[in-house]
This record gives structure tokens, sequence and C-alpha cells, in this order.
């Protein structure tokens, strides 16, 4: 525990400030063989309560939406099979014929194939129709769309992203964030889960963003704008080290630490108890 | 095939408009037909560094609103017949063209161009759409300052996400002895956050100013400055040719500093 440095710890987050709804970003999930491409709900089903969620959950317009959609593919595409049938779930997002064919030919870049559309508006069904895809129109999207109510749901499965996450991206993911590449200062990523970081982390993390204190912030060269794990928030130590090496931020006993990888499993990995 | 090339930045100020014309105007002297567009509609600048602003009698927009040919637009450079300037109008906003007819303009500049030059304006917003639409290749300039760095980041996370993909780093004004004072950042500071291939480096050169209020870009000079030597260079490595780096932290001029580089090789 020597080894250890203590970030300076400087506010408590309120609580739920760090939710991240299962929904509130463009998420690729892959499902009984397929892919489900699934957006955020629309503007219009949510301004009555986005205030108080904060600006995160803020609903994205269609060019945010689409920045997204190509962030997600860059960040992904070894993971996918050519050819393989791409379902997307827009919900209540009202879409035209040339968004859906935009759409389209992204996932044909990473030779995905546009196949289905889900959706509970009448507009968005006849404009997928008209550009020739099949469609399912529904009223409830509820198999698909699980209700975040409970507050302990079982989190999604990582989301694993290489490129360079860069100023001005924003990753937020309700499971564990793996992102091979740096992320570079003014970026952030919020998972509900751990951040494994296999680069530089610059940016600001967040790991255990729905409250869990046991989530952990790990990269090779750990040089954060700030850390936060559950509801604490530190900034990284004054002195940086001369020589980076891989390093884990967890929550101690006072708060935030950060430790050695090699440290780290030596104190906690090795006592799974601790 | 020509290349179409956006140079942008995000931050204002940093040199795009310096940039795009001393490359341009390099790029002409090797006999390159190339042809720059202001894309800065509203806040047009790159006519004044060429030093054709009194020339301009239609703009790219009277050529959309079909009230001139294209031919009509365009200003040729009298001293690089090689080269031409679309102007934009400066009456107009950012907001009066889309990315749809920037994309007419670049296709009917296409078949009479080696090299088309885009000058974005700076922020991230639609001139800024409109600027990259077209492009095939984005030039980032930046300086050695953390605020146009992070800029420079969000920009090339945009280029890459709209499928701009060979990008170029120009990193603009760097002062070598701060540098060397730990007093700025260097360009492997820069290198290290932006990961994109340099394309060159230009010293911090008080000349710049007067070429720019003068309207003759650097690179026209008949004994060239390092600045001008270094976007000839950069120019050169455009057009795929292989030129080493300038070593910018040894003082040029500077007789004593001659003297020991002739003994040590």
């Amino acid at each position: 525990m020597t080894s250890d440095s203590l970030p300076t710890p400087i506010t408590q987050l309120s609580p739920n400030s760090g939710e991240v709804s299962p929904g509130s970003q463009v998420r690729f999930k892959s499902e009984g063989g397929r892919l489900l491409l699934l957006l955020p709900p629309a503007a219009d089903t949510h301004s009555a309560d986005s205030p108080a969620d904060g600006p995160a959950d803020w609903p994205l317009n269609w060019p945010e939406l689409w920045l997204q959609i190509k962030q997600r593919l860059n960040g992904g595409d070894r993971f996918w099979q050519p050819q393989t049938a791409v379902h997307l779930v827009a919900r209540d997002r009202l879409l035209d014929v040339r968004q859906l064919q935009a759409i389209e030919a992204a996932l044909a870049e990473q030779q995905l194939t546009l196949r289905r559309v889900y959706t509970s508006r009448r507009q968005t069904a006849v404009a997928a129709a008209t550009a020739g895809y099949s469609i399912e129109q529904q009223t409830s999207l509820a198999h698909l769309t699980p209700v975040a109510t409970e507050a302990e749901q079982a989190l999604e499965e990582p989301l694993y992203l290489q490129n360079t996450v860069r100023s001005g991206t924003e990753v937020r993911h309700p499971g564990t964030i793996v992102v091979l590449g740096d992320t570079n200062p003014g970026s952030r990523l919020v998972a509900a889960g751990d951040i494994f970081v296999w680069g530089r982390l610059r940016g600001v993390a967040h790991a255990g963003s729905a409250g869990n204190p046991h989530c952990r912030i790990m990269a090779l060269h750990l040089e954060p704008t700030q850390l936060r794990i559950a509801d604490k928030v530190a900034l990284p130590p004054a002195n940086p080290p001369v020589r980076y090496q891989p390093e884990v931020a967890y929550i101690g006993a006072s708060g935030i630490h950060i430790a050695t990888a090699a440290d780290f499993a030596r104190t906690y990995l090795s006592h799974p108890s601790r | 095939m020509t290349r179409i090339i956006v140079v942008t930045s995000g931050k204002g100020g940093v040199g795009k408009t310096t940039c795009t014309a001393n490359l341009g105007m390099a790029l002409a002297k090797s006999d390159r037909r190339v042809v720059v567009i202001d894309a800065d509609f509203g806040l047009r600048n790159l006519d004044l560094l060429l030093g054709l602003e009194n020339r301009i009698v239609y703009t790219a927009l009277d050529v959309l609103a079909k009230q001139c040919r294209l031919d009509q637009a365009l200003v040729k450079d009298k001293r690089q017949p090689t080269l031409a300037l679309l102007p934009a109008a400066q009456n107009r906003s950012k907001e009066s063209i889309t990315p749809e007819q920037m994309s007419i303009l670049v296709d009917a500049l296409k078949p009479h161009y080696d090299y088309i030059l885009i000058d974005c304006p700076a922020g991230i917003e639609m001139g800024f759409r409109n600027a990259i639409a077209t492009a095939n290749e984005a030039i980032v300039v930046t300086t050695p300052e953390i605020s146009a760095v992070r800029d420079a980041d969000r920009v090339i996370g945009l280029l890459e996400a709209n499928d701009v993909k060979r990008l170029h780093l120009i990193v603009n004004r760097l002062k070598p002895a701060m540098v060397q004072a730990d007093m700025m950042m260097s360009v492997q500071d820069v290198q290290d956050i932006l990961a994109i291939p340099l394309l060159g480096v230009i010293p911090d050169d008080e000349r710049v100013i007067v070429s720019t209020n003068r309207g003759e870009p650097l690179v026209l000079e008949p004994k060239l400055s390092l600045a001008g030597l270094a976007f000839a260079n950069i120019a050169q490595r455009l057009r795929g040719d292989k030129v080493p780096f300038l070593d910018l932290s040894a003082p040029h001029d500077d007789l004593f500093s001659r003297l020991r580089r002739m003994f040590r090789s």
C-alpha cells in the first residue's frame, strides 16, 4: 500500500448524476446471430423530464446521432462478420428515407447489411417501406428495450472500442468499457462497470457510474483530467510520475486510490475477499 | 485523379488561410493546376492573402445562383497562371450554402484541376460541414498551444467520422527557442495527442505578417525565408516527395553554428 498515490478528492457527485440509461447512446448489440443497432429514444418523449437528468441525457439530433453511429462503427469494425444482418431499432425516432439510406451506406462500408427496421412511428415505417426494408411496427418495444426502472440491473456486455477517443467525444455505456487506444484530453468515458484503457487515459473517466464503488479504472498510462468512481471525484496526483506504468484506480479507505498494476494485483487480486 | 484537400483547424487564427495560400501557390509553381476555394462565407480572407481582392467580379454564390458561369467567377493569378481562386461571398453567412451545393461546385472544378484546396472557416458548424463535405483529404493546422491542439483533436474526430481518412498535420508558429526552454509544447507533444502523420512544421516568423499585408505569399520570395522554405517543403511532401524536415532548432544564419556543423561533419 505504500506505493499508493492518493489523488486529490475534490467533490462528491450527487446520487444518480452518472446514471447511464441503456438507451442514452447509439449501441450495437448482438442477439441470436444478428446485430441490433439500437438508437436512443427521440426528443419529444424525454423533454418533460430531461432537464433533471442533466445534459448527458438530452436527446440527440440527427447530426449527433449520425456521428455516434459512425464513431461506433469505426471503433468496433474488427468484430463483425461480413454480411451480418443488422436490425435497426429506431424506437420512437423519426427517420426519413435519406437518413435510413445514410445508415445503410455506413453499415455497408463495414460490410453489414441493413435488413429490418423496428419502429413505433408510422412515418418511419412508411419511409423504411419506401426504401425497401422489412419493417416491424410495434407500439411497445418491451422485449427489445427493457425499461430502465430498477436500479440494480444486470450490466450490459462490455463495449469494446478500438480507436482514439478524441476531444469532444463522450462514450457512455451501461457496462464495462474497453478502449484499445488513447483517450485524449477533452473526452469522457462513463461506464456503469469498469474502464480499461489499453493506451493513455487523459480525459475524464467515470467508472461505476450507477453507484457501484467496487468498480475500477485501469490504464497503461493513467494521466487523467479527472477520475470518478461511483460518487467520488478526484484529480490526478499533483506530481505526475516520472515514468508512467500501468495503474489501477479504485476506492480505498480514504476515497480514490491509485496503485501500480503490479501492487494492486498483489494486494487485492490474490485476496478476493478484500 | 484530382486531390480535394480541406485545410482546417477548429480554432481560429492558427494559420489555415496562410497555409492554403502558400501551399496553393507552391503547388502551382511546380506546374500543378490548382484551385483554392474560400469556404469562409461572410469572413473571406484568402483573396487578401493572395493579393487578388481587387480582381474579384463574381463569387461562388453567383455561380450557384446561375448569375455567371463558373469560369467567370474563377480569379486567375497573374504571377502563377496555373493557380485560380474561387472567392466566397462576403455579404452572406455560412448558412447561405449547403454541402450539396459545395459538391456541385467541386464536381464542376474537378476535371480541370490537379489540386482543389478548400480553406475551411473556424468552428465546427455549418461552414465546417460545407468545407469538408467533398474533401477526401485534410490538412489539420494547429499551433503548439493546448487550446489549438484540443480543437484540432475534436476536428480530427469529426473528419474521421465523416470519412475523411487521409489526414496530414501542420504545426504552425513553432518557436524553437521556447521549446528548448520547455516553455512551449514540442512537435512531439502535439503528435502524441493528435496521432496523425506530420506534414511539416512552420517556424514563427514576422515575415508572415508582412507577406499577408502585402498579398504576396511567402513562397514567392526570390530568396526563401525559413517559413517560406517550410511551406515549399510541405508542398513537395504533399506531392509525395520525401523531403527531410527542417532542423529548426539550429539558428540558420548564425556563423558560429554553421562552423560547428561544418566541424561535426
